[in-house]
């Protein structure tokens, strides 16, 4: 067999980098207290800094921050849809894929989309579908890329948000923004937006009610267009959760408002009024 | 002047009882709201109640309309239709391309059986085109290939979602056309433009364009 002589090889003992890595927190505080400050059983989302209008080369963007989760979103389209075999040509589609950057989590991941990113793309698209006024673009789609630059938890509630700014900004009419937010049910008490640490600490208690639940809500219609839930958790316990991101929804609703606005006056100036 | 209301999508703006829906809003449970993030606009149109709007400055995404003026460039031919490219509706420039076809009988309004597309367009002009409509019925889509042999390379979803032009009228046509020389022919009638280098004539369904648009 040929030798490779074309390759680097390294040396013939080596010792693996995450030995020397300092690892960071994998335990929870024992005292129950939440590590950036927050308080447990209270809507206490972390402040968001969102900014549309950011990719020049998309029809519309959007970039959310929460804590540590940095997201972008752009949106392309409306353009001439590509599948032809769709009898039914009144409404446009729309097409979501969402993303994980190799460098967004503590384990390094791939460039390829893993079957957990699918998902979440799936239902990405499925919370954003009854927001979007699909039959004014008739054969025509939209196509929405989130990439997800840092995972800290809650990644598929702010990504929900952002691709319906980015979707406001790149001028796609809709019947509603679509804010996202998730909770993390301890026991008998919930996180609200939790942390990746809190998402998916290995600490966790093993009594009833554990589990996870995401929210995407439209604000101005009081409709919920998605919701996916991990554990297991009783019946109240998860109509009580629902209540409660709604509320987290709520609070993130000005925010969101403003940076619209913010992005539409920046945009151009108001039309003269004729 | 007051400054502009800006707004966001799912913003309530006012009852039906004060304004007519516009451009941008959607109606809902008796009330108008907002379904774009913009500026919003209230005109007074004068005996009826005035009309509520939200714009936005980047130009709306038009879609070819069922009979509106397009401009397109050819891509391809085929004995039986021309493929083209819309680039233009009316006069605003489309951002993103989509495809359209004139049928072999929709070329021309007179003696439709015995038009030659080779003779009417070629690859690269630019021709003004009517949007006829973009959803073949299907009793028309089988009535339509009953009367010409199926080719082997049509398939139906390719033919009903495309866009169906025409170009049966005097007015439309092929209005710019490079000769196999190279340069821009001038037209000579209806049928012919000819090529101001070679001087040699070539066959084009040519468009009647108004004088007031001609540059001198």
């Amino acid at each position: 067999m040929p030798t490779d002589t074309k390759r680097v090889r390294g040396p013939e003992v080596s010792q693996s980098l995450s030995r020397f890595v300092c690892k960071p927190e994998t335990t929870l505080p024992s005292d129950g207290t939440r590590t950036d400050g927050r308080s447990r059983d209270q809507v206490d989302v972390r402040p968001v800094f969102v900014r549309c209008g950011l990719v020049s080369q998309a029809k519309g963007s959007a970039y959310i921050e929460a804590g540590n989760t940095k997201l972008i979103c752009c949106v392309y389209g409306p353009k001439e849809t590509e599948r032809k075999d769709e009898t039914d040509m009144k409404c446009g589609r729309l097409f979501a894929d969402m993303r994980f950057a190799p460098f967004s989590c503590p384990e390094r991941g791939s460039w390829i989309q893993g079957s957990h990113e699918k998902d979440l793309s799936l239902m990405v698209l499925e919370s954003l579908q009854p927001a979007v006024c699909l039959h004014k673009y008739p054969r025509s789609q939209i196509d929405i890329n989130v990439m997800v630059l840092e995972n800290n938890g809650s990644a598929l509630a702010h990504a929900i948000t952002c691709a319906s700014l980015a979707l406001a900004d790149a001028g796609i009419e809709m019947y509603d923004l679509v804010l996202g937010c998730s909770i993390r049910q301890d026991g008998a008490s919930y996180l609200i937006d939790p942390t990746f640490l809190e998402e998916s600490g290995s600490c966790w208690g093993s009594g009833e009610n554990q589990g996870s639940l995401t929210v995407s809500f439209l604000p101005s219609l009081n409709q919920i267009s998605g919701l996916q839930s991990d554990g297991e958790m009783g019946e109240g316990t998860l109509t009580a959760g629902v209540r409660t991101c709604i509320e987290g929804c709520y609070k993130l609703y000005p925010v969101i408002q403003q940076a619209l606005v913010k992005a539409v006056r920046g945009a151009a100036p108001p039309p003269s009024e004729s | 002047m007051s400054p502009m209301k800006l707004c966001v999508p799912g913003d309530k703006l006012c009852s039906t009882d004060d304004c007519r829906p516009g451009t941008g809003v959607y109606m809902r449970h008796g009330y108008i709201y907002s379904s774009l993030a913009g500026y919003v606009l209230r005109k007074n149109e004068g005996e009826e109640l005035p009309v509520i709007s939200v714009v936005r400055e980047t130009e709306t995404q038009l879609l070819p309309d069922v009979g509106a003026i397009v401009t397109c460039k050819v891509t391809s031919i085929n004995p039986r239709f021309a493929k083209v490219h819309i680039l233009y509706v009316g006069s605003t420039p489309l951002k993103d391309r989509f495809r359209g076809t004139i049928r072999k009988e929709d070329v021309r309004a007179t003696e439709k059986d015995k038009v030659e597309t080779y003779k009417s367009f070629r690859p690269g002009d630019i021709v003004l085109a009517k949007v006829v409509s973009f959803h073949l019925l299907m009793e028309q889509l089988i009535f339509w290939l009953f009367t010409l042999d199926l080719p082997a390379q049509i398939s139906l979803g390719d033919v009903q979602s495309n866009y169906l032009l025409t170009t049966a009228e005097n007015e439309l046509g092929v209005v710019v056309a490079h000769s196999e020389a190279g340069a821009q022919m001038v037209p000579v009638s209806w049928c012919e433009m000819q090529c101001p280098r070679t001087h040699t004539k070539e066959f084009r369904k040519v468009a009647r364009v108004q004088p007031e648009y001609l540059h001198a």
